[in-house]
């Protein structure tokens, strides 16, 4: 790795005064499992790095407010794992979030880094877009609430701007039930990163969602306003139809990972099948 | 006298060397460090075959704590080469660089920082040069030649990318009777090493020549060629081989020892190079190859005939890769009664990592296609793959090559036992399948291994022994047999292995051969010394039946001493055999597997995997099986995951663990067994031959016999990833 | 390059050192502490060699700078057992057969460690998917996770 100096910000107001200092020179960090390898890859290049977890506004915390669950910055997806409120309202982000790295990754990996970051292919974001997350981002000039549908503008791309960090990932307690399903395609059953990843909630208005990574360069949401998906009593025909439809807004590309035909054709049969498994889930819910 | 009641053959015994690996105070070459050290990192450039314009090196070797920066032109001319076989491997690239990140320059420095550092600075201007990456390429006479004719003086294939062409076979093909002729082309890929620890490489200046650490599988091999390089005696060149985090081949031949051993002498220090593991892939792999192969079969399943064409993909540089080659393809046929054969295999330069020993030794390769040919007969004769593959295995006694080692084994025993545990003919759930393959490796031909056992006045022992101990638990079964022969406790007894200054000298930790030979040398040491122990009771007047530790302190305990003995088991070459002598035994392996595909993604589930090693004697049954499974973990990583990617630039590009995947936990068939046989019909020591080979040689085509038989589409390629067998299944439904 | 100074308590003993910021805890431990028993392999986060506890949570060295682990308690492999004896955890491991090369059993023995802390009584299918972060080449899976039941069995 080459040098840089290293700061721990005690507050936000600290932070962002590195930041502003600093400007492109400085990187934050906060579990790590993407910046560390950045940095000694060396495609991270700073001159500082700034460690967020001393952050007193940041400290990792879940917490209900009303219609909304907060994930503070730092919260780690080992601790998303263990809520309870977590696995009760938003379970497939549990899903989600348990394919992630592994038990040591997962220990410090957060889930707004996986969000900042911004892989096409991040597992939490297709359940995050889903659930109509939305990220709290603060700097000195102020707070904003970003829709996370908005908040991905490309590979390693946010809407971030500078001197702006990401202080929470706000999901909203859903008024009726729902059924969710994550799902991925890997090379391998192991630890992998995914070929294709998806999410797909029926709600019981008959609205379906799908939100899809790895298949565009940034993870993006779909909506079924028809209700022909949820209709457990369409045939497979008409759903598929409505599928294609959909899936036209996904442009998958070939690489190490899979070739574009495999994620076309892998995108119709998870969709098809998430689906199916989304409507068990309302049913029982 | 009397010997120990205990039998420690068949015991056993927990692995020597393991309570310092739990407890992290195992020292492998990366933790070992020496006292005003060298911080030693390599420069490459990002391209397969490209010609060094310029290398710079003014800022670097002038930047706070360089050491030196050496390119080629540092080191003395011509710049040495050395290799196993063939010296044809630069100590760094000359003028051209032949294979993605081979080293252009290694920059020395106080610390690892520096090292680093400095590498960056060094300016290499090149050019891409036109590259051969592919078997096509390389048989291409309008392609660059990978090899300077030059260093071929004689041959005349200097002109080709061709090394050379070989030849086996018997009887006569084309007058062959066949009542079905199976033709396919098979291929498999190029897949890596990955050891968990990455090559590391120390040397020292010592004693007027040079130390060298270094976790080689070959530490005598390694002695003489650095000697030769440095022009030093081997008696001033001390190899010691800490045993290796993993080598499975990879860490049998030199790299960048030599290398490090310059930089030694040059800059008269201890000095490390530690490979990053992305490096290490760049260095080590296995010989890729396509198979053409034509059989001729009996309506009733009978192998007529076997025509077999195959080109294997070398690298760079020859290093081993003509005798991976010319062992697995004079067993082409696999184990089995064939009355013709024509086998011609060419060995092929690339400009690719250079492919060395990787465990199996070309088996898998071969297999993969015997196999599935026989495999696609049955299916289109309608006769059962297990039968088939019964009325075809050579009997015990039987040569099946005309003329050399017979069948050592039962092996339709083994087959037997892979069926019935497979379940094999039972029903099947929908969606699943079973496959069984078998495989054939000769083990080694020649060889020489020579131990020295120190019986000690109190009555302990040590063993001296220069076997690599790289995690098949070389030091606990060598010390049982010591226990057995001489009659002493297990604990009494302690194994050196891995210093060519202090143990004698063994040809290479290869082959699953030290069972054997090194087995019997450390036999015959301590038959030696209970020879003289005879002696000694005799000359003292003692009964026979005095205990060993009696007789020691009757004759030691005035002026102490010790009993040695010399022990040695050599296999002769041969020089008028295609292989250079006959196998001293056969590695026979079977395995069977149950899958269940999932059609609409590919992806194989491994519901049951069996596999039968036929080992003569276990020695250690609980080392047997760990190295027995582990070999079956390893095959299913080249059957459903790994395969190196190049680009068109011959860049690997999925260098490092993230792209390159290996089996985890959750990769396990959801059930293993590990049987073995054991019908004492081996050379070694209490009837044992080889083991910790056969695991791996017969995964691909017993995974990929079940995975037709579940899905009805036959794959030809490897590795069966879910997007290739969901391409399979798409192209079969058009 | 201004290097920091850390407090880190490793196997108990607390150490005040002055690191610099690009040192990775897993370098720091090895080369400045001379604790060569963690390992060094992929240096990504993808084969678990360096796996280390800290504050009681198993992670990739690798992935973490020393830095970052000022004011926390880290456990390496020399520091499991409490009076220098392995623990039977580690004799599980040497006893089922589990150790083969031994260059990936440090980490793996660490993630055991969690995963029993966590789970004293995992599952078979619990077990794989602890250590599933943790790559062994020798292959010895089935007797690493047979080595965790037996010491989940008999306990600390």
């Amino acid at each position: 790795m080459q040098p840089f100096a290293y700061a721990a910000p005690a507050t936000l107001a600290e932070a962002w005064a590195l930041l502003n200092e600093q400007g492109p020179e400085a990187c934050l960090l906060a579990g790590g499992t993407d910046v560390v390898v950045g940095l000694r890859n060396r495609t991270l290049r700073p001159k500082v790095v700034i460690d967020l977890k001393r952050v007193s506004e940041l400290r990792p915390q879940i917490s209900e407010a009303g219609p909304w669950v907060t994930i503070t910055a730092t919260t780690v997806l080992a601790d998303i794992l263990d809520d309870q409120r977590i696995r009760a309202r938003f379970p497939a982000l549990l899903e989600a979030a348990a394919t992630v790295g592994s038990a040591q990754i997962r220990n410090r990996a957060t889930l707004t880094g996986n969000i900042c970051h911004a892989s096409p292919a991040a597992d939490t974001a297709p359940p995050l877009l889903a659930y109509g997350a939305r990220v709290g981002v603060a700097s000195a000039r102020g707070t904003r609430r970003v829709n996370l549908d908005e908040f991905f503008l490309g590979p390693g791309k946010t809407v971030l701007q500078r001197g702006e960090v990401v202080t929470s990932i706000d999901l909203p307690i859903a008024s009726g039930r729902r059924g969710a399903t994550f799902a991925r395609i890997t090379r391998r059953r192991g630890v992998d990163l995914a070929t294709i990843s998806l999410c797909c909630i029926v709600e019981s208005s008959g609205r379906t969602l799908f939100a899809y990574g790895a298949v565009g360069p940034r993870p993006f949401m779909v909506t079924d306003e028809s209700g022909v998906l949820a209709d457990p009593a369409a045939g497979d025909g008409r759903k598929d139809e409505v599928l294609r439809r959909l899936l036209t807004q996904a442009s998958p590309i070939s690489d190490v990972r899979g070739s574009r035909e495999y994620r076309e054709a892998m995108l119709l049969v998870m969709s098809r099948r998430a689906l199916r498994s989304s409507i068990e889930r309302l049913a029982a819910a | 006298m009397s010997k120990n009641a205990n039998d420690e053959i068949g015991t056993s015994q927990p692995r020597r060397g393991g309570l310092p690996r739990v407890t992290g105070r195992q020292q492998f070459v990366a933790d070992i460090s020496l006292e005003h050290m060298l911080h030693v990192k390599l420069v490459h450039v990002d391209c397969g075959h490209a010609r060094i314009v310029s290398i710079d090196t003014t800022r670097a070797a002038t930047m706070c704590g360089v050491t030196c920066v050496l390119t080629a032109a540092d080191l003395p001319q011509p710049v040495p080469r050395f290799g196993p076989a063939h010296d044809d491997r630069p100590i760094l690239a000359i003028g051209e660089t032949k294979y993605h990140g081979q080293a252009v320059a290694a920059v020395a420095a106080e610390s690892k920082e520096a090292a680093e550092a400095a590498a960056e600075l060094v300016r290499v201007e090149y050019e891409e040069l036109p590259g051969v990456f592919t078997v096509a390429s390389a048989l291409d006479p309008a392609s660059p030649l990978v090899q300077e004719p030059e260093l071929r003086p004689g041959d005349p294939l200097k002109h080709t990318n061709v090394l050379r062409e070989m030849k086996f076979g018997w009887g006569d093909v084309d007058e062959a009777k066949a009542d079905l002729v199976v033709e396919n082309v098979y291929s498999f890929p190029m897949v890596t090493h990955f050891a968990i620890e990455p090559h590391a490489f120390i040397a020292a200046p010592e004693d007027g020549g040079v130390a060298v650490w270094t976790a080689t599988q070959n530490p005598f091999q390694m002695q003489r060629i650095i000697a030769r390089v440095l022009g030093l005696p081997l008696a001033k060149v001390r190899v010691r081989a800490p045993d290796p985090g993993g080598a499975f081949g990879g860490k049998q031949h030199p790299k960048y020892e030599p290398l490090v051993a310059f930089l030694a002498l040059r800059t008269g220090r201890p000095v490390r190079l530690l490979l990053t593991l992305e490096e290490t892939f760049q260095e080590v792999r296995r010989t890729s190859c396509e198979i053409r192969a034509r059989t001729g079969f009996l309506a009733d399943g009978t192998i007529s005939f076997q025509d077999i064409q195959s080109d294997f993909l070398m690298g760079a540089y020859a290093d081993i890769a003509e005798r991976v080659i010319a062992k697995s393809n004079y067993l082409a046929c696999g184990p089995y009664r064939v009355p013709n054969a024509r086998i011609a295999v060419r060995a092929l330069f690339s400009h690719t990592t250079p492919s060395t020993a990787f465990r199996g030794f070309g088996t898998p390769q071969v297999s993969w296609a015997h196999e599935s040919q026989i495999d696609d007969a049955a299916r289109r004769l309608g006769i059962d793959r297990v039968e088939i593959r019964l009325r075809n295995l050579a009997r015990k006694g039987e040569a099946f090559v005309p003329g050399d080692t017979p069948a050592d084994g039962d092996w339709a025993e083994s087959v037997r036992k892979a069926a019935l545990a497979i379940g094999w003919g039972k029903p099947l759930a929908a969606g699943r399948g079973r496959g069984l393959a078998v495989a054939i490796k000769a083990s080694a031909t020649t060889g020489a291994s020579y131990s020295i056992v120190r019986l000690h006045w109190d009555g302990s022992a040590t063993v001296l022994a220069g076997t690599s101990d790289m995690g098949q638990g070389a030091r606990t079964v060598l010390a049982q047999v010591a226990a057995q022969e001489l009659g002493i406790p297990f604990d009494w007894i302690s194994v050196v292995m891995g210093d060519t200054a202090t143990v004698p000298f063994d040809l290479q930790t290869s082959a699953s051969r030290s069972t054997v030979f090194m087995g019997q040398a450390v036999a015959r040491a301590c038959h030696e010394i209970n020879a003289q122990l005879e002696q000694m009771a005799a000359e003292l007047g003692l009964d026979a039946t005095v205990s060993v530790a009696e007789l020691l302190h009757a004759r030691f305990s005035e002026v102490r001493g010790e009993v040695i003995g010399v022990g040695s088991y050599r296999s002769e070459q041969q020089a008028d055999h295609p292989l250079g002598g006959s196998p001293s035994f056969y590695e026979f392996s079977c395995t069977a597997s149950e899958v269940e595909a999932d059609e609409g993604t590919g992806e194989v589930l491994l519901v049951r995997h069996v596999t039968v090693a036929d080992v003569g004697k276990a020695l250690n049954p609980q080392h047997v099986e760990m190295q027995d499974e582990g070999a079956a973990v390893m095959g299913l990583g080249h059957t459903l995951m790994e395969h190196i990617l190049l680009d068109d630039s011959g860049r690997i590009r999925n260098l490092g663990a993230l792209d390159y995947r290996i089996p985890t936990t959750k990769d396990l068939p959801l059930e293993m067994h590990s049987i073995v046989v054991e019908n004492a019909d081996g050379p070694g020591p209490y009837g044992s031959k080889g083991a910790g080979e056969g695991g791996l040689m017969a995964t691909a085509p017993a995974v990929a016999s079940a995975v037709t038989e579940a899905t009805g589409v036959v794959i030809r390629d490897l590795p069966l990833t879910p997007e290739r067998v969901w391409r399979a299944i798409q192209e079969s439904v058009k | 390059m201004p290097s920091s100074k850390v407090l880190i308590t490793v196997n108990g003993a607390e150490r005040e050192l002055e690191v610099a910021p690009n040192l990775t805890l897993l370098d720091f431990l090895r080369d400045d502490l001379r604790l060569t028993g963690t390992k060094e392999c992929c240096d990504l986060g993808e084969c678990g060699a360096c796996t280390v506890l800290v504050d009681g949570r198993s992670v990739n060295s690798c992935l973490m700078l020393a830095v970052e682990a000022s004011a926390s308690e880290v456990i390496t492999i020399e520091g499991l057992a409490d009076d220098g004896r392995p623990t039977a955890l580690q004799d599980a491991f040497v006893a089922k057969g589990a150790v083969q090369c031994g260059f990936c059993i440090p980490g793996q023995v660490m993630a055991a460690q969690y995963l029993l802390q966590r789970n004293p009584h995992p599952t078979p299918a619990e077990i794989r998917e602890g250590l599933s972060g943790n790559l062994c080449r020798c292959g010895g899976y089935v007797q690493i996770c047979e080595a965790v039941l037996a010491a989940s069995e008999t306990g600390p």
